[in-house]
């Protein structure tokens, strides 16, 4: 592996957290992560304000972001994401429960990068999780102005 | 209703001279009817002798043919004649010479003879114009009563329209409701089943090493539970899904959508010596994908309880019973039912094996059940215990229903 990209994480549910940085882990995926909580915080992220304000202003190599959030939703923050000059290069996953046709294509009109719908069997979601991270933070080239290491 | 279009006063004038009119028709009393004949008949003798006195000349005739129209007008056939019959006698007595005799000078006889000729036209022309009049009336009346009526119904369905209406709002909030249920539990109830998968697999993964056999069996039911609750959910969003889409129809092969899934599910069952038998089908109207989930749960429902067949005989075909309807079948030689249950064989979550005999989780016939009756069709079984099963279901034709599509309004 010759770089690293950052992996922004948006996930409200601790175990969940868990189980992702697990499974990142396992594949030596996880020393570039940033976990955010809720929308608001990944907004504040994105946008270096309040406690991320002292962050180099790099966007991440990838964003995982879970449709139901509290304060700010996914689709919200993707609505925000894709509507910013400066962040709708940055590749975003939509990594979500709902497999509801509703939310996707809600997600792809909004332009998501990819939906992927958090599988039950644990097995195929530390799969899906390796996958995702090796495709988005490894093989894939990220648009300029994104952290690797 | 369209009122005419008339002034107000124009209107008002006309309808209280035609209400008087009709309160002096609806005179039915006999006695009053005879009454205003004679009393207008010894009116008109009055006036008559009157104006003769004063050296008007000739003024009786029409004087008393007045007299006899008036009454015609207002009292009927019967009084008119009456009247008649007076104002000639009076004619006779008191105009026609020699006066205060009944005789009549033949001099006198052509123009007596006139009178009574003039007033009985008058009295006939009146009588059949009354008549024409009340049947007028009594049309009118009806007319009256049948638009009331209507006027009446026309209320009721406005009020039926309302609460449609109303019905039909609540049904969208109650639709709505359910959609965020689904939601909910899709999002909601998953996460906590993957977290129990999840660290059961860890815990299996962390101490399998100390843990017992027994205990290492335990977690591997805690695993297998939550899967198969996994399945359930995803099942049951699934039907409830079916029940929220739109249907979207156009024409589809039966025949060739049945080949394709009988090819795509005989490919997983190659180890499997199982006979098909697909027959001729016809072209039905319906959502393609949705048949297609007919299809695939009534073949693997006849290819699981074939399990134990060698060979398994799956028979598909239809039955051409009317020109509307295409009835299809599914026919097995596995494990059957017993008819007794077969209301329960539709239901959401309704079995009649136990898991250890045939998987699954009781949701394929309710779904296909759900998607035939939102196509408009029927669906129903027959069966005996190890004598096999046949699943029948109807549709409706391409041709009759592309003909139902061009005649609706």
């Amino acid at each position: 592996m010759t770089t690293l990209g950052r992996i922004l994480i948006v996930e409200d549910d601790p175990n969940d957290v868990e189980l992702t940085l697990t499974a990142l882990t396992d594949y030596n995926l996880a020393n570039e992560v940033v976990i955010t909580r809720d929308g608001q915080q990944a907004l504040d992220y994105l946008y270096c304000r309040g406690e991320f304000s002292t962050r180099s202003t790099d966007n991440p190599a990838v964003m995982l972001l879970d449709l139901k959030l509290p304060k700010v939703g996914g689709l919200e923050v993707l609505q925000q994401i894709k509507s910013d000059e400066r962040l709708k290069m940055m590749p975003v996953v939509v990594l979500t429960s709902s497999n509801e046709e509703k939310d996707m294509v809600r997600s792809y009109s909004l332009g998501v990068n990819a939906y992927v719908v958090k599988p039950v069997d644990f097995h195929e979601f530390v799969n899906a999780v390796k996958e995702l991270g090796v495709f988005w933070a490894v093989i894939n080239e990220p648009p300029p102005g994104s952290v690797k290491k | 209703m369209t009122e005419l279009a008339e002034g107000p006063t124009h209107v008002g004038v006309r309808r209280s001279l035609a209400y008087w009119n009709q309160e002096f028709q609806r005179i039915h009393s006999p006695i009053l009817r005879y009454g205003f004949s004679v009393v207008s008949v010894a009116i008109a003798v009055g006036v008559a002798l009157a104006l003769r006195y004063y050296q008007f000349r000739e003024a009786e005739l029409p004087v008393l043919t007045l007299a006899i129209a008036l009454t015609t007008w207002y009292a009927g056939a019967g009084p008119s004649v009456v009247a008649v019959l007076l104002s000639t006698a009076c004619f006779a007595y008191f105009f026609a010479e020699p006066i205060y005799s009944f005789e009549i000078s033949p001099r006198d006889l052509p123009y007596f003879l006139v009178f009574v000729a003039w007033a009985a036209l008058v009295a006939s022309f009146s009588a059949v114009r009354r008549r024409i009049e009340d049947s007028l009336r009594q049309a009118r009346d009806n007319l009256l009563v049948e638009l009331e009526q209507r006027r009446h119904r026309e209320d009721e369905i406005r009020k039926l329209n309302q609460e449609l209406g109303k019905r039909a709002a609540e049904l969208e909030a109650t639709n709505k409701e359910l959609e965020s249920f689904a939601y909910s539990v899709s999002h909601d109830l998953r996460a906590p089943l993957r977290h129990m998968v999840g660290y059961s697999e860890l815990l299996q993964r962390q101490a399998s090493s100390l843990l017992d056999e027994k205990s290492q069996r335990f977690i591997r039911t805690i695993l297998d539970s939550a899967k198969r609750m996994g399945n359930l959910i995803d099942d049951l969003l699934a039907f409830s899904r079916i029940g929220r889409t739109e249907t979207k129809k156009t024409e589809v092969d039966l025949e060739q959508l049945v080949k394709e899934v009988v090819a795509e599910i005989g490919q997983d069952m190659k180890s499997r010596d199982i006979a098909w038998k697909i027959g001729a089908l016809p072209v039905c109207y319906g959502d393609r994908s949705m048949l297609r989930l007919v299809v695939v749960n009534l073949v693997s429902n006849a290819v699981k309880f074939t399990r134990m067949r060698r060979p398994a005989e799956i028979e598909i075909g239809c039955v051409d019973r009317n020109k509307k309807e295409v009835e299809v079948f599914v026919r097995d030689n596995g494990a059957g039912f017993d008819m007794q249950y077969v209301n329960k064989l539709f239901g959401v979550f309704q079995r009649l094996h136990l898991p250890e005999q045939f998987e699954g989780t009781g949701i394929g016939l309710a779904t296909v059940q759900r998607i035939i009756h939102r196509h408009g069709g029927k669906v129903w079984g027959e069966g005996a215990v190890d004598q096999g099963a046949t699943f029948y279901f109807s549709l409706p034709k391409a041709q009759d229903a592309a003909e139902r599509t061009a005649n609706a309004p």
